[in-house]
């Protein structure tokens, strides 16, 4: 038995790098429906299709992107992360709060800059304790996911209430609006960053052996851990990068509405990418970040042309909910369909 | 001859194009007990689910208490006696014995409101039918294996069993255990019960049954007498081929060499105490005892899953503390579960990723890139060497039988190139074929320098493969063996021997 | 036997509700008072009661939301039809009707559940998205206060009135006895009937249950109707006793009453919990929450300290769980033979 295996490199190429990615039964569902929808909006109101509506979709759908992202990883290691939208307030909450208190007034522009980085850094780091956080409880306590991200939801949001008193946060300097409300080349800056973040975590959880034990352990934790793998470590490091997602999209947040509120969200947004979760077929050891992209999109699309197509109907931007959870009611259907197929087969 | 009570003539069942049951004939008596045996695809479980009404033959006719069926189903099959205990018990681990024992007679009844008074009443007589006391309380979750058995029991005959059909009744009983089911069994003929089990311990077979039958390749090839039957013509029949151990050549043990793993006064409260030994490379060490040695905890020690909480070990002469699963095999320890399907394999995960899991972090590139090209290479080469046989690496691991999921995670361990490898009862549920051919392997990792523990209760299994073979009795290593020195009835009797009063 | 229900996690929970209440007693004696007590229960009368609807789906090893949104669809869709028709009669013909439309919504999940195979979660949260969006586009999207003339006395009947040193004059609502009749029935339910019973057993193995003659799909919409039907008498409920009809009522709730559950002795992964443990898993919620008030911690710092008692409420089990593993893999032992 030879104690070496040489590593064969493989060849480069966009060929090559293409044919890594599969694409399976549920991504091709998810593509069709994207197709339909869009062409569906298209035809039935004529200004779906223009460069500001699909900007303004753009600038919108990255905030629960990410975040669903967030969710996905959790829930790709068997667990779960109800604490997602909980960690994004608490970080903006805290970036917030930073700047505003400390940035001095009357600040030169790059002094702004400088507290706005060092603001963000701090979100970042919020995002990161509260994953170490989850992370411990989860992996070395051994708490299920759901009672424990159950509790860490309440307990950031506490935190955020606490040190808000339950105002908002505002009066930001205007420099921070540029993450969130700039594009650039014509593309707004938050939807390069989830493309961007969805990139590197379909890189992570395909390209790296942390990816392939965060997939196994999921499928069985039990054999993981006999396998010589150190769940602890993985789950640990699997609810820090969803922290920090978290942090992420309060980032973003905090730029495009210039505040920062302990509530934003609330429980509804995290049953939103769980929804997207679903939506994209997300199960233990199993499952893309590529057809949570596709999920978003297709959330964002419903979202928007509904709202166009209903413009003057009352209550039309709720219109969207329903639809959610219609759409989501079909899919389970067809996939019933298509499970029903396959085993004949 | 005891009056018949089940008779299936010129059964046949294909599967797609796989014939299971080619003309299969066999008749089971009043009060008989019969043990069916065959390897896993011989068509033995695919019988007893025709029996239970579970599928239906293609061909073929079926008599019970005199009535013809051409095929029955899982409600017919009860109505005429046939009773299966399956593995698991058929129990809710959440209710109390009384409401397991009475469920399925209530449920029978069309009964819509709940009178505990009844249940009780119903738990009452079913313990006292074979003389056995349990709190009827109790939680099911909180009673051992062979109590749990013995409300299964309880409910084939509440049912009004003629037939109880078991699958591997013995796997979790204690020795006690087992000789109290064998008289509870014999208990039952005398009240006119047969009893068909099925089970791949060839020993307790002859200690049994009446009458022994041997399916092969979808065929009975044998329906005898059990008293004339040994194991090894068991076997033959089973295989079609003689299993000829007396050929096997040893792994030969360097006794001068340092020790690859020495164990000095290891201690697990509740576990083991105590505990000291040496592994030689080349060497095939068993150890063996009966349920609650310890010998398991022994296992999951050393493999850092229950770490030890003193005394030390060694690895090649270097000390070594294993406090996670990550340090063994870190320090190249590796282990062969008893639970395969729990603790052994990711059942929905391909073959491939659940062989190169444990080397997973050399298979890149860049330090960083997955190399997906590696990791099939790597895969490939160790479904060739082991001869597991599947169309394709990329099918999930559950589509595998038995034996060659049980050579999955040995390809798993064997790529981790280890130093020590651990087994833990490596051939249960393995048919006869697979595991003579497991145990080449064994002899043939250790005379590659590779040392290895082989904890089983499988004494032939030990015999054949071990150099020496340690007994654990009660958490404490009591004897040591050398293979030559010993033979199959000594080292049973050693193993059964009650342990001398305080102060061993 | 006594000493069987001291081992229950139902006991615990009593203790640490007694507990608490000393606790909190101590620190500020005016919790020592009737309005305490009739004020606690009147706060946790819709949260029984949505409760009691979701413990069956919790023993059989489901974990549901949607309930929420039923409470808020049928409550506010009743209201918002009788108010166009120019109802101005009692409670009870809204009671009836949302219980109808609770019932039905309750068997949409059932269906998709036990037709199409799918996962009791997944349902839900399709169905909670769908009626809050359902409510909000097609129904209405604000509060309404107008309510009809016969329902007005409702707000203040009360069962018992007594005089409080605090607060002078306080009552227990009369509601509080749906709350207790409908405790009792999912508790007769769940104890002397083979539903419920087939409950406990699809919980706790529902191969098992299958081989065992119990019929699965009619005991699971049975269930979900009765969640459908209890959702829809608690959102009425509770739209009386605030006095207002709102869409999104309970929107942000369907984790906690979950969590009073599983804190009350249900296990998340199905085949245990009772009623008794419910009330008290709710009761303890209501507890902390006004023990924090009148503990003199600040309003904003109280889900904070929500969220700590969460966090050691379940990671007391799971430390215990860690310790046993160890020790139990090495059960059948020493003396064994």
């Amino acid at each position: 038995m030879n104690t070496k295996t040489i590593p064969l490199p493989p060849k480069k190429g966009l060929t090559t790098l293409l044919k890594t990615i599969r694409i399976d039964g549920q991504t091709l569902l998810l593509l069709g429906v994207f197709i339909i929808l869009t062409v569906f909006f298209a035809v039935t109101e004529d200004r779906f299709l223009t460069g500001r509506s699909i900007a303004s979709m753009a600038f919108q759908l990255p905030e629960l992107g990410i975040l669903a992202i967030a969710m996905m990883i959790t829930i790709l290691t068997g667990g779960i992360n109800l604490s997602v939208n909980a960690t994004s307030n608490l970080a903006a909450v805290s970036a917030g709060l930073f700047l505003v208190k400390l940035l001095p007034a009357g600040a030169t522009s790059e002094q702004a800059l400088l507290y706005i980085a060092l603001a963000l850094a701090l979100a970042l780091l919020v995002g990161f304790i509260c994953g170490v956080i989850n992370g411990f409880l989860v992996g070395y306590i051994g708490v299920p996911p759901i009672l424990a991200t159950l509790g860490t939801l309440t307990f950031f949001t506490g935190i955020s209430t606490g040190l808000t008193g339950g105002a908002t946060v505002t009066g930001f300097p205007e420099q921070l609006a540029v993450i969130g409300a700039q594009s650039l080349l014509g593309i707004p800056i938050p939807f390069i960053t989830f493309v961007l973040l969805t990139i590197l975590t379909y890189f992570l959880l395909n390209q790296t052996t942390f990816g392939f034990k965060v997939r196994m352990l999921g499928s069985n934790p039990v054999a993981s851990n006999f396998s010589g793998i150190d769940n602890r470590s993985i789950l640990m490091k699997v609810y820090i990068i969803s922290g920090l997602l978290s942090a992420m999209t309060g980032i973003l947040i905090m730029s495009r509405t210039m505040s920062a509120a302990y509530e934003y969200g609330s429980t509804t947004y995290v049953l939103l990418t769980i929804l997207i979760a679903v939506l994209a077929g997300i199960l233990p050891g199993f499952g893309s970040v590529i057809d949570i992209f596709i999920a978003v999109i297709i959330l964002q699309i419903l979202s928007t042309g509904f709202h166009m197509v209903l413009l003057g109907v009352r209550g039309s931007s709720f219109f969207k909910d329903f639809s959610w959870g219609v759409l989501l009611i079909l899919i389970f259907i067809i996939n019933y369909f298509m499970r029903v197929r396959k085993k004949q087969e | 001859m005891a009056e018949e009570i089940l008779r299936v003539e010129n059964i046949s069942k294909r599967f797609g194009g796989v014939v299971a049951l080619d003309k299969v004939s066999l008749a089971i008596h009043k009060g008989e007990t019969c043990c069916l045996v065959g390897e896993n695809g011989s068509g033995k479980s695919t019988l007893i689910k025709i029996i239970a009404g579970i599928y239906t033959p293609d061909e073929g006719d079926i008599y019970i208490n005199g009535h013809h069926h051409k095929k029955l189903n899982p409600i017919t099959s009860i109505q005429e006696g046939i009773q299966v205990i399956y593995q698991d018990f058929s129990l809710f681990p959440n209710l109390t014995v009384a409401e397991n024992i009475a469920m399925n007679d209530q449920l029978a009844r069309g009964k819509q409101i709940v009178s505990w008074k009844e249940i009780n009443r119903i738990a009452q007589e079913g313990l006292a039918k074979i003389n056995v006391s349990l709190p009827l309380d109790a939680v099911v979750s909180t009673l051992s294996t062979a109590d749990r058995q013995l409300i299964a029991i309880i409910k084939a005959l509440l049912a009004n069993a003629r037939i109880i059909i078991m699958d591997e009744p013995t796997t979790a009983l204690t020795q006690k255990e087992v000789l109290a089911l064998f008289k509870l069994i014999n208990d039952l003929k005398t009240r006119g019960i047969s009893t068909l089990f099925v089970s791949h311990k060839l020993n307790e077979v002859t200690a049994i049954a009446d009458r022994t039958i041997i399916f092969r390749n979808g065929q009975k090839v044998m329906d005898q007498d059990a008293k004339g039957l040994d194991v090894q013509t068991m076997e033959y029949h089973m295989t079609g081929r003689k299993i000829d151990t007396s050929a096997v050549t040893f792994s030969q043990v360097q006794e001068a060499a340092r020790p690859l793993l020495r164990v000095e006064n290891l201690n697990l409260s509740h576990g083991f105490f105590d505990i000291s030994f040496d592994l030689k490379p080349n060497e095939v060490l068993g150890i063996t005892g009966l349920l609650g040695s310890g010998r398991t905890e022994l296992a999951l020690s050393l493999f850092g899953e229950l770490p030890a909480d003193s005394g030390k070990i060694w690895i090649q002469g270097q000390e070594v503390k294993i406090k996670s699963t990550t340090d063994a095999v870190q320090n190249g320890i590796a282990y062969v579960p008893d639970d395969r399907i729990g603790q052994g394999l990711f059942l929905d995960q391909s073959i491939f990723n659940n062989i190169v899991i444990s080397i997973i972090d050399r298979l890149v590139y860049k330090a960083l890139f997955l190399n997906h090209k590696e990791k099939v290479v790597e895969s490939d080469r160790w479904i060739k060497q082991l001869n597991i046989k599947t169309p394709s690496g990329t099918l999930p691991v559950k589509s595998l039988s038995g034996g060659n999921q049980q050579r999955v995670v040995l390809a798993k361990w064997l790529a981790s190139n280890p130093k020590i490898l651990i087994l833990n009862s490596p051939t249960v549920g393995v048919d006869v074929g697979s595991k003579a051919d497991i145990h080449e392997l064994i002899r043939t990792i250790a005379k590659q320098g590779i040392g290895v523990l082989l904890i089983s209760d499988d004494l032939p299994e030990l015999l054949q493969t071990c150099n020496r073979i340690l007994l654990m009795r009660s958490g404490r290593i009591v004897e040591e063996f050398k293979r030559e020195e010993i033979t199959e009835q000594q080292l049973n009797a050693e193993l059964v021997a009650v342990a001398a009063p305080a102060g061993s | 036997m006594l000493n069987k229900i001291i081992k229950t996690n139902e006991f615990a929970v009593f203790l640490i509700l007694v507990v608490l209440s000393l606790a909190v007693g101590l620190v500020n004696p005016a919790f020592f008072s009737v309005s305490t007590v009739f004020d606690t229960l009147r706060a946790s009368i819709v949260f029984f009661i949505m409760a009691f609807g979701l413990l069956p789906l919790i023993i059989a090893g489901g974990i549901d939301i949607s309930f929420v949104a039923i409470a808020a669809v049928t409550s506010y869709a009743t209201h918002m039809f009788l108010l166009s028709r120019g109802y101005q009669g009692g409670i009870l013909l809204y009671y009836i009707i949302a219980s109808g439309l609770g019932l039905l919504a309750g068997l949409l999940n059932g269906v998709l559940v036990t037709r199409f195979k799918l996962p009791i979660f997944d349902v839900s949260l399709a169905t909670f998205t769908m009626w809050y969006g359902f409510n909000l586009f097609f129904i209405g999207a604000t509060a309404n206060f107008e309510l009809p003339d016969g329902t007005v006395g409702y707000y203040s009947r009360f069962l018992i009135t007594a005089q409080d040193p605090y607060v002078g004059e306080t009552g227990l609502h009369i509601s509080i006895l749906y709350a207790l009749f409908i405790g009792l029935f999912v508790w007769w339910l769940l104890k002397y009937t083979f539903i419920g019973r087939g409950v406990y057993a699809i919980g706790g193995n529902r191969e098992v249950a299958l081989r065992s003659g119990f019929n699965i799909n009619r005991i699971m919409l049975i269930i979900f109707g009765l969640m459908g039907v209890l959702s829809a008498v608690a959102g009425v409920t509770q739209a009386f006793l605030s006095r207002n009809f709102n869409p999104v009522i309970f929107i942000g709730q369907p984790l906690d009453i979950l969590a009073a559950i599983i804190i009350g002795g249900a296990a998340i992964t199905g085949g245990r919990g009772t009623v008794i443990g419910t009330v008290l898993g709710v009761l303890l919620i209501q507890l902390i929450n006004r023990a924090l008030i009148l503990a003199g911690i600040p309003v904003e710092w109280q889900r904070l300290a929500v969220g700590i008692v969460l966090i050691l409420f379940t990671s007391i089990p799971a430390l215990r769980d860690l310790r046993a593993r160890r020790v139990g893999h090495t059960t059948e032992l020493i003396g064994a033979e």
